[in-house]
């Protein structure tokens, strides 16, 4: 296990900034205090087969909305749950520069983008984008630490991984309570 | 054309006069094109500046900086971050459509002084009149230098005219990359659009000279198959490999053993284009396979000689050489390596000094030299050299696992993050699939080999591991046929610009892959089997011949080569990519009846809007590539680029959900009419092989389509959908115009659909982004054209 919050890949350092690396309490209170999380979900996501799709529709259920990025909608749809929003990362990063977006679900652009199951290359370009031209905070749930988010899990091993996610599932509070 | 011309008088008598063997050259004669000039022949640098924008407006440049800072001058670095500005006063989105405007540059460069080489190469050896003949069924010879040159090269000395001019604009476009030049981003793009427009155009005059100065094949589509892959290697011979993208040492190489009857006595192989040119000359050469296989090739022992040129060559290959005790020969001004020139010397005593080691290699600048030294020595050191290899074999492999302490700094340092120390340890106690299975996926950068502070050489060990894959390595590739045919555009196009024919779909590119190159041939696949034109270049044209079907068949041998529905066009090396554009140009001209003289700006309009052609360069990395995808952007063609094409830090991306970016002109009425968003974006990045086949589907629609075209793209595009994602796409309320375009099958579920979605019915222009070519106008410009003439 690597608890240890350098980037994972060792140049994806950005400049100037550098995100602060979070344990699974710290991330829940962030996404509690965001009043319109948004969970953008990658193709990668099914890499460890179900564990990582049931988790994510764990805290869809508590009323997070999904961004299905490349084909992971599949997996979803797999599992029953088609209120997805199905749409490119790099369109998705596209449109969160946009303040007048109405966001996934109507209800105005997204105020936390939360990104796991990403091509690391991908969700590190997504974090620059953010990180640069908008003023959305961006937390990465992956299991290696991107420096270029606002938060991120620290470089952890996949068993540990899951661990942390069921943790923020049950920390994370249901939307609308 | 205008062209220089000379008169030779062999002898003049005269009362005045009497002399003998004069030779007169006039400066500039106009000659017998029926068409006339475009508006912009020879654009400057903000001739097009215009389209750019235009293109901007719709296609907005997204931007995901690699580095937060600048530092190109010693002000910085400046800390560019969140709306910071450097000590130049320049800002994120500017700084970074200033790197992209470089790498366009540089790629433009790149391909442009291997052009400058090639022309030179072929008028010093066929003179300057010789004459530029592409066959009995291409009339247009280039397009692409017609349409921005505004003349027609008909001889090989013509083609410096369209060299001198691109070198000059390029010196423009890097001047203004300076320190306190442009503020604005999309002014950067324009000199990037610029820079990639004049890429194009020099990779057709290189490959025109070299196309007629080697008498390679003029777009049969007829051509043989070529072996392919490191297993065809003969190993009981002596190996010359060449790396690079300039074929000239190559075909000397070729000619010297021919000539010396050594051509059945030694191997002649190559990576990267200059291989795929070779096998253009003449298919008995082999091709061992992308960049990736760089260095595996040369630690595997089998190279006795190793002869490099320019571009894509490893910078280390010479360090990597010496340990296996292979000479290496350099043979162009980009790559010295440090070492020795000696073109003056005598081939034999530069064979002596280089068999016996005594010096690691040697430049040489004469092409003819270089065949000579390379076939010699590589028959004085074959014996010697006994293919020595550093790929270590099953016992080493496990006593270097033994070593590996886990730390897993070469998985942090690999771009595609391989778990390569977990692989070790299936290694370390005598299983070497692990390790074996991950070669697919390994673009053979060696960054693990650096990263490992004890010194073990992952790369080698994965090597060593799939010894069985690389016996296996014996695939096929059809030799590049080089230029479509007139009389192909002229069949397909009706078929493509009504949509008949769903899209043509080109693979071309580099081997960056970040998921393994069975992607590329996986998805060149399904649109063969869907019957669109699929065309291939470069090393993507390489990959997609390494993978075979259940009955042992390579996409090469089982869908024929012609410019033509459900046919797979090898056109060949990168340069040749100028005949993927050239075929599009020609669309315009040969079945629209559009001029080409001059005239960019409606030939990319007719392009952007009618021609439903797109690019994928799944493993992309190089500026010439960014170059080449960007020129092709300006030409209105759409490019889709693998995951780690986010890297190059801009795309160009439409936003379908904006309505009023999609107003475009009726040329038929002059009317502005809100069109469906086709084709939705310019540069897009997929992140997933099922995503980009999706993406493909989407971005070969056009405003143009007939009905029955759309039907066909949109019924590909939902069963496409539903066999990747699962789903029913959600936005076929874009895409349908009129209900004519429903597929017919699914016209009920469908309605329904569209009824939810609030679906109004849209007008199918005759489209075009340009006002002045609104009929109407266009017709009141003739007629005072014709007035102005006739006074
Ligand atoms: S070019 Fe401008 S931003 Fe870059 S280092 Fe110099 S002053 Fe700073
Ligand atoms: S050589 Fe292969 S395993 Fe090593 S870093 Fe490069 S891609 Fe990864
Ligand atoms: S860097 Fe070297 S020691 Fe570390 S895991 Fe990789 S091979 Fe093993």
């Amino acid at each position: 296990m690597k608890m240890f919050a350098t980037p994972w890949v060792r140049t994806q350092t950005g400049g100037t900034t550098k995100a602060v690396p979070v344990m699974p309490d710290a991330a829940s209170r962030i996404i509690n205090n965001a009043k319109r999380p948004v969970i953008a979900v990658g193709a990668a996501i099914n890499d460890l087969g179900d564990e990582l799709v049931e988790r994510v529709i764990k805290l869809h259920e508590k009323g997070i909305p999904i961004a299905a990025t490349a084909h992971s909608v599949k997996f979803f749809e797999r599992k029953g749950v088609r209120d997805v929003y199905e749409v490119g990362i790099i369109e998705l990063t596209n449109l969160l520069t946009d303040p007048e977006w109405s966001g996934v679900d109507g209800s105005g652009p997204p105020d936390l983008v939360i990104v796991i199951g990403i091509n690391l290359d991908l969700t590190n370009q997504t974090f620059q984008t953010l990180k640069n031209f908008t003023d959305i905070p961006s937390l990465s749930i992956s299991r290696y630490f991107m420096a270029n988010a606002n938060y991120s899990f620290p470089n952890i091993d996949d068993e540990i991984w899951l661990l942390y996610l069921d943790e923020l599932v049950w920390k994370v509070k249901e939307r609308g309570q | 054309m205008s062209k220089h011309e000379k008169i030779k008088i062999k002898k003049l008598t005269s009362p005045l006069l009497n002399m003998g063997d004069v030779e007169i050259e006039f400066g500039k004669i106009e000659d017998d094109w029926e068409e006339p000039q475009g508006p912009t022949p020879k654009p400057g640098v903000v001739a097009l500046r215009n389209w750019d924008r235009r293109l901007m407006e719709r296609y907005e440049p997204f931007y995901t900086p690699v580095c937060d800072m600048c530092c190109l001058c010693s002000y910085g670095k400046c800390d560019l971050t969140h709306g910071k500005r450097g000590a130049c006063g320049i800002d994120s989105k500017t700084q970074q459509a200033r790197m992209i405007a470089l790498e366009c540059a540089i790629g433009a460069a790149a391909h442009g002084a291997h052009s400058r080489h090639m022309v030179e190469y072929q008028i010093e050896k066929k003179g300057r009149d010789y004459r530029i003949d592409m066959g009995l069924n291409i009339a247009t010879e280039a397009p692409i230098y017609r349409t921005i040159i505004g003349e027609r090269p008909k001889t090989l000395g013509d083609l410096e005219d369209g060299m001198d001019y691109a070198e000059q604009q390029l010196q423009h476009i890097v001047s203004s990359l300076h320190t306190g030049m442009e503020g604005d981003f999309k002014d950067y793009e324009s000199k990037a659009m610029h820079a990639g427009m004049l890429d194009n155009l020099v990779m057709e005059i290189g490959d025109i000279a070299q196309v007629i100065g080697y008498d390679f094949p003029k777009g049969e589509s007829d051509v043989p198959l070529s072996e392919l892959g490191a297993g065809t290697i003969d190993k009981e011979k002596p190996v010359i490999l060449i790396i690079g993208h300039n074929v000239v040492p190559g075909v000397e190489i070729l000619t010297y053993a021919e000539a010396y009857e050594k051509a059945d006595r030694i191997e002649l192989a190559g990576i990267c284009c200059s291989a795929h040119d070779l096998i253009r000359k003449n298919k008995s050469a082999k091709i061992i396979g992308p960049m990736s296989e760089q260095v595996r090739f040369i630690r595997s022992g089998m190279a006795d000689v190793l002869v490099l040129d320019e571009q894509c060559v490893r910078v280390d290959l010479l360090e990597e050489a010496k340990k296996v005790k292979t000479p290496v020969i350099v043979t162009t001004d980009k790559i010295g390596l440090g070492l020795r020139d000696r073109t003056g010397d005598g081939a034999d005593q530069i064979v002596d000094d280089l068999a016996s080691g005594k010096e690691p290699g040697a430049m040489i600048l004469r092409p003819e030299k270089v065949g000579e030294v390379a076939v010699k020595l590589a028959e004085r050191v074959f014996p010697t050299r006994n293919k020595l290899r550093t790929i270590p074999d099953k016992d080493e492999i496990k006593s270097e696992a033994a070593r590996c302490v886990s730390c897993e700094e070469c998985q942090r340092a690999c771009p595609v993050n391989l778990h390569i120390s977990a692989a070790l340890k299936d290694a370390k106690s005598g299983n070497f699939d692990s390790l074996a299975e991950l070669r697919e996926r390994c673009i053979g950068c060696a960054r693990c080999d650096s990263a490992c502070k004890k010194g073990i050489k992952p790369l080698s060990l994965i090597e060593g591991a799939s010894d069985y894959i690389i016996k296996e390595d014996r695939y096929n590739v059809r030799v590049g046929r080089g230029p479509i045919l007139d009389t192909e555009i002229r069949n397909v196009g009706p078929p493509i610009v009504f949509g008949e024919i769903p899209g043509v779909v080109v693979f071309a590119g580099c081997s960056n892959y970040s998921n393994g190159g069975r992607e590329v041939a996986e998805m060149a696949e399904e649109f063969l089997k869907r019957r669109y034109i699929v065309v291939v270049s470069g090393c993507a044209a390489m990959t997609i011949g390494k993978y075979r079907d259940e009955d042992g068949q390579t996409l090469y041998e089982k869908y024929p080569g012609n410019f033509d529905a459900g046919c797979l066009v090898n056109v060949g090396s990168c340069l040749t990519n100028a005949h993927i554009l050239g075929a599009a140009v020609k669309i315009p001209h040969i079945f629209g009846r559009r001029n080409l003289r001059g005239n960019f700006e409606e030939i990319s309009d007719y392009i952007l809007n009618r021609v439903g052609a797109v690019a994928v360069v799944w493993g992309t990395y190089s500026p010439k590539a960014l170059a080449i995808g960007t020129g092709l952007n300006r030409w209105g063609i759409p490019v889709i680029l693998g995951p780690s094409g986010s890297k190059y830090r801009r795309l160009y991306l439409g936003r379908k959900d904006k309505e009023e970016k999609w107003d475009i002109y009726n040329a038929r009425t002059g009317e502005v009419v809100n069109a469906d968003p086709t084709p939705e974006h310019l540069v897009y990045v997929a992140e997933s092989k099922e995503e980009a086949i999706i993406e493909i589907a989407r971005l070969v629609m056009r405003p143009n389509d007939n009905v029955k075209g759309r039907q066909i793209k949109l019924a590909h595009y939902i069963d496409l959908h539903k066999r990747y994602y699962g789903t029913m796409p959600g936005d076929l309320h874009y895409y349908i115009r009129q209900e004519g375009d429903i597929p017919m099958t699914m016209k009920p579920e469908i309605k329904a659909i569209l009824e939810k979605k609030g679906w109004k019915e849209r007008v199918i222009p005759d489209p075009t982004l340009v006002e002045r070519l609104v009929w109407k106008k266009k017709d009141k410009e003739d007629e005072k054209d014709k007035k102005e003439e006739g006074r």
